[in-house]
């Protein structure tokens, strides 16, 4: 018979290592949002920059 | 003709597919093939992931530790990200290893920390090192002096580390409440758990292989993309 306490500590420690796993994976697509976001800034310069020529 | 052949896979997704294979098998062992411990029942199961947790935590240490000495060698820039990338996941690692330690020590000790212990206070003062590892390299401006502030600072971190392993050994059951799975005379369990415990310690190392190598990519993706909008607002 497997005591509540523990299966519900097993299920803390596991379930607490995919939540840093999947907060780590959120960090990362926020940093490539912010790299997306410069990148078109840059292509906008370069637009504009092409427009005046 | 350009463009037919497929792109080779890289690195980082080689990794990722390795560890995903490696964690659905640890997984699959954990809760259906290996038995339950005799005397610490079901919670015991916190090991084959605590212990891999915390020897990852170790690896990127003295990862970053290596690549360190090799910039201070080499003066390489890219080697300052190969030995600033794993201090970060190592106190990513690290801050994990001391929660699901915490819930394991809760369960079995019936407390969440316990000072007097050598094993759990040595691999907190690791941590709390590589925690102000940070503070140095961010209270510096970018450039070679950071770099080789950093570089030194992780190696002097890293002697630590075989005080945390192999000081616990020398300390006196007195003190020590923390259980010593690996002696002089091999592993303290039997073949089903040492099997179960080396494909657990393989998958948690594929993850942090893939996570190193993602990380590493999007902060060269970053400085390029720095350097280009530099270039282009000076009108190059």
């Amino acid at each position: 018979m497997i005591s509540e306490f523990a299966a519900k500590s097993v299920a803390a420690v596991y379930g607490l290592a995919w939540v840093v796993t999947l907060a780590y994976i959120a960090i990362l697509n926020a940093k490539l949002g912010r790299l997306e976001r410069q990148l078109d800034e840059i292509a906008g310069i370069l637009e504009r920059r092409a427009g005046d020529v | 003709m350009i463009g037919s052949r497929r792109p080779r896979p890289d690195g980082a997704t080689v990794a990722a597919l390795v560890a995903a294979v490696l964690m659905t098998a640890a997984l699959a062992m954990i809760f259906f093939y290996v038995p339950t411990d005799v005397s610490e029942g079901y919670s015991q199961r916190i090991f084959y992931f605590h212990v891999p947790i915390a020897l990852t935590t170790y690896t990127l240490f003295v990862w970053g530790a290596v690549n360190a000495a090799r910039y201070l060698l080499r003066r390489d820039e890219s080697l300052d990200l190969k030995s600033y990338v794993p201090m970060h996941l190592g106190v990513i690692f690290g801050s994990l290893t001391l929660v699901t330690g915490s819930i394991w020590a809760n369960i079995a000790w019936g407390t969440w920390w316990f000072w007097g212990d050598t094993q759990l206070t040595t691999f907190l003062i690791i941590f709390l090192f590589y925690c102000a590892y940070f503070m140095l390299r961010f209270s510096v401006e970018p450039g070679e002096r950071r770099a080789t502030y950093s570089a030194v600072y992780a190696l002097l971190g890293v002697g630590l580390i075989p005080l945390s392993v192999i000081g616990v050994r020398f300390a006196q059951s007195n003190d020590l409440i923390h259980p010593i799975t690996f002696n002089s005379n091999g592993a303290n369990m039997d073949h089903s758990m040492f099997l179960t415990f080396l494909v657990a310690l393989a998958a948690m190392l594929s993850l942090a292989v893939t996570m190193y190598l993602v990380e590493l990519r999007g902060k060269r993706i970053d400085e390029r993309v720095r350097r280009i909008r530099r270039l282009v607002e000076e009108g190059v």
